[in-house]
């Protein structure tokens, strides 16, 4: 009965081919319906990421006269190799702290009620989708001479200068992971909620200790969550730019920042490919091992992680081995924890509460820093500020340059989240509701700008778009964000269509609706809500974009994220936090308008009945 | 609104998979028809297939006398109640009534006259600016069925639709649509797998195994003459009972009882020296205390096994040598027999037929 369910919904709508008139026959076929609807995807995929991607390659090795001495150079060049050595090392660092802080806040949102969880969210919620470059500019404020730190551990008395807190590595990796800490929470969480805490309830009436209900039967439930989300904190962070790039020292260059020095001040162009595909080649060689263990898309889209019932991986039974070979120091270990932890198991969860209240205070209060100085009455970036003063909102009221890169980045972000989300629903109806065969393959595919570091995307749109002498114009930016954030909109659309009860198309065609009135009153409408999230991370993409931007921009005015860029390697003042203020106001506003519209309709149809 | 469906020949392979065969069946203006098999029969692919979710692979379906299968669903216009009721989410109790005048552009005035009539007929007029999760099952069962009849579809289609209920809502629900349906005199073809919902409401039931029609009658003649084995399992309880033919008298004959007691049944075509099974309801059975072995004939001996209590009856298993018998008795005050007692069981002839 199954089998025949799936059969219906794959040929849904494309029902009896011998109509008459030639467009319907047409938007009948198969294959013609699936062209159409794949089409812009594939076209966005293969012209933009894969035939660019080559040419990258193509150039590395000086096209046909295929020359390594540019691999060589960056292996053999101690330079070079150590700035590789670097990016893994922060990259593993960051990977961890990230991943380790933000599991016991994940296992507490998996605990809260809807009201608790929706508050918490907006608090993880509104650094997420803050510009990377006004979180690490708080930093910047944070760490410096005269920052919060420096001037808090003077007044105190413990020294008397002030410590060189930032351009060092500390300042990287507390800046990373202040970027990764809230995409670790969400991604573990995205999966850890569909873990049955009854598990762990059932372990304990069956004599299991707290420690031992926790350690062997719900972290060994979470591990491929938490193992994919490690997996997109390390391949985001070994390509990461901005925060490197103002929070580190020059012994702190990360691979990215050494493919934009040979790219743009240095011009050496072959150099700067090698790098780029030793880059991709560790990064695809992490999610080739990776594959092992998780299934790949679960990185990105925990929706589509498999069912349980799946033959263990390859990677999984090894680590079955590895935790038998263990077991007596295991048991040992329990026995310690067990005690050690008796006293902060209370009912109410006290610790876990605040310890994640910590954690939240780190995540936010960088910004409630850049919005206290955006009203400082110093013509310097110190902290406390010494009085009030709204001359930095005038200054802010009366910068021509920052209001129109202001409505520049808006207009960008519109188009290519309009264009983004098309193509991407298009794409996701496409991945979700046709039978072929790779669809798992297919989906990957389409995720793949995910996997590539955006450096790397950049760089190669760049040598790609000069080629199609649309380098410098709207249309060849725009194209660039909607590269980067058409997955974005496939994984949310994808992970609405797979919830779509598939009777309600049937229902309503076979009470008269034409398909194109099934897509009007019925599809699109219950999937508004996906599709307004879909549009605002597309948009949220583009606005906080700087790289391709960079690589990408003619002699139009800079977007928002460059401006911002180019006043923080000049000089950092209080007016960069009126601006970053004002930013983060209004990108809270839309994300939590768009939760409110989200909630507002999920009440309405939400899948249970009032019984 | 009453209209036939004729469906001639039909046949649908899912590759090499054949999942309707040789389907032929006459539905009459106004009768309620219902498709009863176990689930992968093909009950619900036929349905499919008349609602125009499903292509034919060869064979013809019409409507009033009008071929349908070149007609893509919304063309048809057949009115459908979906297992899980299939309600729009987004829109509330009137939008979702108002759907099938709402695609077929209808008058606001006439949508709004056949929604209040629909809504008044399911007994749900209150509750028009509802949305679907706002109500239980059965009130969403209302919903779906008045969005199903509201545009005076010419033949309503039901997929399993009570199958989502609890018990006590299920058999209110069965005599709502059966008023329904008599009020409106609809033609419908409902789907179940259960034999109950299909012996109460249907004028003709059409058991389905394994694709094929295996016997389309009443619910009396299905449920006392079932024409082969699959059918009379599968509807209601049954004892089969191996025997051999001896000889032929008319409809009835002389048999063999499992190898040895002698018998005698109606025949349904078996000829002298057939091999065969007696088919017999437990209700007709009767049992009482071991009394000195006789040669009537559809007497066996045996040992009641277990004796359940189940309220109005009482159920036996009665062992008779390889054969276990189930004997359904009212409890009207007779005799009661405990496990272990020795005990004889026998049935009246015309009480029990030969099937192959």
């Amino acid at each position: 009965m199954n089998m025949l369910n799936a059969k219906t919904a794959g040929s849904m709508g494309s029902q009896p081919a011998q109509r008459p008139d030639f467009m319907s026959s047409l938007l009948l076929n198969r294959w013609i319906k699936g062209g159409i609807v794949a089409g812009p995807l594939i076209i966005l995929m293969v012209g933009f990421l894969f035939i660019p991607l080559s040419y990258i390659v193509w150039g590395s090795l000086e096209g046909s006269k295929f020359n390594f001495s540019h691999y060589t150079r960056v292996f053999s060049s101690e330079i070079n190799f150590n700035i590789l050595l670097r990016t893994l090392h922060i990259g593993l660092i960051v990977t961890v702290i990230s991943v380790t802080a933000a599991y016991p806040v994940a296992y507490l949102l998996t605990k809260l009620k809807a009201g608790a969880l929706s508050t918490v969210s907006i608090f993880i919620l509104i650094p997420l989708f803050t510009a990377f470059l006004i979180r690490t500019y708080a930093w910047m404020i944070i760490l410096g001479r005269e920052g919060i730190i420096n001037n808090a551990l003077i007044g105190l008395g413990f020294t008397s200068t002030p410590l060189p807190l930032l351009n060092t590595t500390f300042a990287v990796v507390v800046g990373m992971a202040h970027v990764f800490i809230p995409t670790a929470i969400f991604t573990m969480y995205s999966s850890m909620v569909r873990i049955d805490h009854e598990f762990a309830r059932a372990a304990q009436i069956l004599g299991a200790k707290p420690v031992q209900a926790f350690l062997r039967v719900y972290l060994p439930l979470t591990l491929p969550a938490v193992f994919s989300a490690s997996i997109l904190i390390f391949i985001t962070a070994i390509g990461f730019y901005i925060t490197p790039a103002l929070l580190g020292g020059p012994s702190d260059t990360m691979i990215s920042q050494l493919i934009v020095a040979q790219m743009t001040t240095l011009l050496n162009f072959e150099l700067g490919y090698a790098s780029s595909i030793v880059l991709l080649l560790v990064t695809i060689c992490i999610l080739f091992v990776a594959s092992f263990f998780v299934p790949l898309e679960m990185i990105w889209s925990s929706s589509t992680a498999a069912s349980s019932d799946e033959e263990l991986r390859s990677g999984a039974r090894l680590l079955r081995h590895l935790k038998r070979a263990i077991g007596p120091a295991l048991l040992v270990t329990e026995t310690v924890l067990h005690g050690a932890t008796r006293p902060l198991l209370t009912h109410d969860a006290r610790w876990l509460w605040a310890y994640t209240i910590v954690v939240l205070v780190f995540l936010t209060a960088p910004l409630i820093v850049v919005v206290i100085l955006s009203f400082s009455s110093s013509p310097f970036v110190v902290f406390p500020p010494p009085g009030f003063s709204l001359q930095w909102w005038q200054k802010l009221a009366n910068a021509k340059e920052w209001h129109q890169s202001f409505f520049f980045s808006v207009q960008l972000g519109i188009a290519s989240a309009f264009v983004a989300t098309i193509i991407g629903t298009m794409g996701a109806f496409w991945l979700v509701r046709t039978k072929f065969l790779f669809k798992r393959m297919l989906f990957l595919f389409s995720l793949s700008p995910l996997m590539v570091p955006v450096v790397i995307i950049a760089t190669s749109l760049y040598v790609f778009e000069a080629r199609l002498r649309i380098l410098g114009t709207f249309g060849g930016l725009v194209m660039g964000h909607v590269l980067l954030s058409v997955p974005y909109v496939i994984v949310v659309m994808a992970a609405a269509l797979r919830n779509f009860d598939e009777s309600l198309e049937p229902a309503a065609s076979v009470h008269g609706a034409r398909p194109l009135q099934v897509l009007r009153y019925i599809t699109l409408p219950i999937l508004k809500p996906a599709l307004l999230t879909a549009g605002l991370l597309a948009f949220l993409t583009s606005f906080d974009e700087l790289l391709v931007g960079i690589f990408l921009l003619g002699r139009q005015t800079p977007t928002l994220p460059i401006k911002f860029w180019g006043d923080i390697k000049y000089q950092i003042d209080p007016l960069l936090s009126a601006a970053s203020t004002l930013i983060v106001i209004l990108v809270a506003a839309s994300i939590i308008t768009v939760q409110l519209v989200r909630a507002r309709h999920n009440a309405r149809t939400a899948v249970s009945t009032a019984e | 609104m009453s209209t036939s469906l004729e469906m001639q020949n039909i046949q649908k392979f899912y590759g090499p998979l054949h999942v309707v065969k040789d389907f032929n069946l006459h539905i009459k203006p106004g009768e309620f028809v219902t498709f009863l098999g176990p689930s992968g029969s093909g009950k619900t692919t036929a349905l499919k297939m008349i609602a125009g979710f499903e292509t034919l692979t060869s064979g013809d379906i019409f409507l009033g006398g009008q071929s349908i299968v070149d007609l893509p669903a919304y063309e048809r216009g057949i009115g459908m109640v979906f297992q899980n009721y299939a309600l729009f989410p987004h829109m509330t109790v009137a939008e979702n009534v108002a759907f099938p005048l709402t695609v077929r552009k209808a008058s606001r005035q006439e949508a709004g006259e056949k929604i209040t009539r629909a809504l008044h007929l399911v007994k749900m007029d209150q509750y028009k600016g509802r949305y679907p999760n706002q109500l239980s099952g059965g009130q969403q069962q209302r919903i779906a069925l008045a969005r199903a009849i509201v545009f005076n579809p010419s033949i309503l289609l039901m997929d399993e639709p009570l199958g989502a209920l609890d018990r006590h809502l299920r058999e209110h629900m069965k005599i709502e649509i059966m008023r329904i349906q008599k009020e409106l005199n609809m033609t419908v073809v409902f789907v179940t797998h259960d034999q109950d919902e299909a012996l109460t409401m249907s004028d003709r039931i059409a058991v389905i195994n394994e694709g094929r029609l295996a016997q389309v009658d009443d619910s009396r003649t299905l449920y006392g003459k079932p024409k082969n084995r699959f059918v009379a399992s599968f509807v209601g309880e049954s004892n089969m009972i191996p025997c051999r033919v001896d000889s032929v008298d008319n409809a009835a004959g002389r048999v063999t009882l499992a190898g040895a007691a002698p018998g005698l049944a109606q025949l349904s075509g078996q000829s002298k020296g057939d091999q065969g099974w007696i088919f017999i309801r437990p209700e007709n059975v009767e049992i009482s205390a071991r009394s000195p072995s006789s040669d009537l004939p559809n007497t066996l001996d045996g040992v009641v096994e277990s004796a359940l209590f189940l309220g109005e009856m009482t159920r036996y298993l009665v062992r008779c040598g390889e054969e276990t018998i189930t004997v359904k008795r009212q409890n009207r005050g007779q005799p009661h027999f405990a496990g272990g007692t020795p005990v004889t069981v026998f049935w009246k002839a015309e009480d029990c037929t030969v099937l192959n």
